[in-house]
């Protein structure tokens, strides 16, 4: 044993004290942390069950009542009622876009339970335990009455297809292959792109096809519904007390009756609703955590194909912007006033107004009100282009108005017609001077390009989200797709710095 | 080849230009002088239009202009054509070389074609002593060289008159000789110029005439070392006295 130094041993008291003091933190910590180590004693003490669901699902599942706007129905709202009642609890519905529902839950979010038409897939028990179901439901695809020849999916084969993101539908269309798969994020907005025909066809779950097909003459279902799925209550992960009382409570419900009276009302009962009575667990499910990075093989291309849509989408913008923000910026300079004030009004409105919303107005705006049926590409190099051409006129404009007044007067001097001498002598000197802004925006694009995920067109952005969704694993495809706008943005910017040195060089 | 008769010109209510008239003969090389403020600098603006007079006539070769009434584009265009003009600050196109500066009008406003044009501005450029700064930009020139390819660049689109304003002034003094230089082979060649300038060595040089503005008047003109050596306007020997004599 080594000689110990006098000096340690009269330290020693306080290191002794010090594992219990660890300990005790320790477990100040941890009792903090784990305060809500039964949901179901918190769910019972609080007298609220808190679901969790996005009130833009639409029909049948949960919506507003025509007349009133304050109230929300739906089997999935008198669902959680009979739940809650069942349990002996009082329900509180909680608002959450869908396809964050279960991510959301996973953090401890502000909801106890999710009951979103979530199905009980491996993919969704990797993310949350699931209730035994409580709703049957199939997969129906929809199409254009005018076309008779289509019957089931395999027609379709190579053609658009509209699915909401990360649900059992696009996953199937995925799986099996060869079909252009076209992402909503809602349960609307697809059967509007399927009337007007930027798609051919849209592949949902049965309740959502019945409804938007009740009184729609435009639509029709297309062959008998296939590949039966199951609706469960998600659960965070671990509250086994709580999902045996819901297990329990569903079996019950299922058994007197309550479900089908229910599923009556919202004409959402068939025969197949029978197997909730006697529905067992499948033996074992298969729970498999996946890791973005550790699958890259699968994962790095997926997102660089998306990618390769980012950069088209952001390329065409910036094409429209630096052109016809060109054209703005003169006209605004130089064009007599009625011209002037057009250019100026343009370049304020689209400047003050979201580019989100200007995507909205662009792809479902004009193809409503003036049947104007831009693909998801066209609209989002459009918007792209539309808006950032109001900040490049600025930045010519900028650039115009810096070069020296004497060069516009030596111009005229020998002769050269107003155009002339903008052409020959001021553009050449603004645009060198706007180059930095202009490149900068050009590398803004590329991020503001995500924006376009809102109309289905799947690009960087929107793929990471499909895939974390569908993995969980936001920490490892996140690094991958920051790592992806990294790689465009930072060779946008060697580019662009070396044609400015290369002008730089020229101009010296 | 230049009359001016009763050229007025005022910058809110002051009146920089006050019926001023002018006579220039062909071959003639006239220096304007005058005290900073004085109108001469408006005067050779106005002149090709950068400048848009109130009123008076402008007879440039067979170009007529009324400026009472407004001048349309194309005419202010065909009175520029007849007179090139040389800036202070030089104003060279800074993203062309000096052999496209002058280039750059004959071919684009004339449209004479290029290989044509070419021949001409070497020999411009040799004769303002620039040949071996063809490729050269405006910035890596100096400030004399600059004006030596400004003036080559308004000779290039032979203009009946040469409008000079203050050639010299923004130049280190050291530099000023060889524009002077350049200007006196121009006036022997019989050069038709008209020259604004506080540069006396420079009018003694190369004018035929000297006028001496004030308050927007000619007060004093005559031979040019009867103006600069024996001024007879209080005002002109109050110049003479402050400028030493160049």
């Amino acid at each position: 044993m080594p000689e110990r130094h006098p000096q340690t041993r009269t330290k020693q008291p306080l290191l002794r004290g010090l594992p219990t003091t660890a300990s005790i933190l320790l477990l100040l910590l941890l009792s903090l942390v784990r305060v809500q180590a039964d949901l179901w004693s918190e769910v019972q003490a609080r007298g609220v069950l808190r679901w969790g669901d996005d009130a833009e699902g639409g029909a049948p599942y949960i919506y507003h009542p025509e007349n009133d706007a304050t109230r929300l129905v739906g089997f999935e709202v008198e669902f959680a009622e009979a739940l809650a009642a069942r349990l002996g609890v009082r329900e509180q519905f909680v608002q959450n876009n869908w396809d964050m529902l279960l991510p959301a839950l996973r953090q401890g979010g502000n909801f106890d339970v999710v009951i979103a038409g979530m199905e009980r897939t491996p993919e969704n028990l990797a993310k949350a335990d699931m209730s035994r179901p409580y709703f049957v439901f199939a997969q129906q695809l929809v199409v254009r009455s005018n076309n008779a020849t289509w019957q089931s999916i395999s027609d379709l084969k190579g053609k658009p297809v509209g699915v909401l993101s990360a649900s059992s539908s696009h996953r199937l269309l995925e799986r099996l292959g060869g079909f252009d798969i076209r992402v909503y994020q809602d349960n609307v907005n697809y059967f509007r792109d399927l009337e007007v025909g930027r798609i051919d066809g849209v592949l949902t779950d049965t309740p959502i096809a019945q409804v938007n097909l009740a009184g729609n003459d435009r639509l029709r279902a297309a062959g008998a519904p296939f590949e039966p799925g199951y609706y469960a209550v998600a659960v965070p992960a671990g509250e086994t007390n709580l999902l045996r009382r819901l297990d329990t409570a569903i079996e019950g419900l299922a058994a007197d009756g309550t479900l089908e009276r229910i599923y009556t009302k919202y004409g959402q009962w068939s025969p197949t609703q029978e197997g909730l009575r006697t529905w067992q667990p499948p033996v074992e499910v298969v729970r498999r955590q996946r890791s973005g990075l550790r699958e890259w093989r699968t994962f790095l291309p997926m997102l660089l194909r998306a990618a390769v849509t980012t950069v088209w989408v952001t390329c065409g913008g910036m094409i429209l912007a630096v052109t016809l923000g060109l054209a703005l910026a003169i006209v605004k300079q130089y064009a007599p006033a009625p011209l002037r004030w057009m250019a100026v009004a343009y370049i304020e409105v689209f400047r003050g107004t979201p580019l989100l919303l200007q995507i909205y107005f662009i792809y479902f705006g004009l193809a409503q009100q003036l049947g104007l049926k831009l693909s998801a590409g066209a609209a989002a190099v459009l918007a792209l282009g539309l808006n950032y051409a109001a900040t490049e006129a600025e930045n010519y404009r900028a650039g115009l108005l810096s070069v020296p007044r004497g060069q516009m007067e030596a111009a005229l001097a020998l002769g050269m017609k107003q155009r002339v001498a903008l052409r020959r002598v001021l553009l050449p000197q603004a645009l060198r001077i706007s180059l930095p802004s202009v490149t900068n925006d050009f590398i803004a694009m590329f991020k503001d390009s995500s924006i376009v995920s809102v109309i289905a067109l799947v690009e960087l952005t929107k793929e990471f989200q499909i895939r974390a969704i569908d993995t969980g694993d936001y920490l490892g495809l996140g690094l991958m797709t920051a790592g992806i706008y990294f790689a465009m943005s930072w060779t946008a910017s060697l580019g662009a710095r070396r044609i400015e040195r290369m002008l730089h060089h020229d101009h010296r | 080849m230049i009359t001016v008769e009763k050229l007025t010109k005022s910058f809110g209510s002051h009146r920089v230009l006050d019926a001023v008239d002018h006579r220039q003969e062909r071959s003639e090389s006239v220096v304007i002088l005058g005290p900073s403020g004085c109108g001469k600098s408006t005067f050779l603006r106005c002149l090709n239009q950068l400048e848009v007079p109130d009123s008076g006539r402008i007879t440039i070769s067979d170009v007529a202009v009324d400026c009472a009434r407004p001048v349309p584009r194309e005419v202010q265009r065909q009175l520029r054509l007849r007179a090139g003009m040389v800036f202070q600050q030089f104003h060279l196109f800074p993203h062309l070389t000096a052999l496209e500066n002058i280039l750059e009008a004959p071919v684009h406003v004339q449209g004479r074609p290029r290989a044509e044009v070419l021949d001409e501005a070497r020999a411009l450029l040799a004769q303002v002593g620039l040949s071996d700064r063809a490729g050269h930009r405006p910035s890596q020139l100096s400030g004399g060289q600059q004006q030596r390819v400004a003036i080559a660049r308004a000779l290039a689109m032979r203009p009946a008159v040469l409008l000079l304003d203050e050639p010299t002034s923004a130049l280190d003094p050291e530099l000023r000789e060889e524009v002077r230089d350049v200007l006196r082979r121009l006036a022997d060649d019989g050069l038709t110029m008209l020259l604004v300038t506080h540069d006396l060595q420079l009018a003694r040089d190369v004018s035929d005439r000297i006028r001496f503005f004030h308050g927007g008047q000619v007060v004093e003109e005559g031979r040019p070392e009867a103006v600069l050596d024996n001024p007879q306007h209080p005002r002109t020997r109050e110049f003479m006295g402050k400028t030493g004599g160049g």
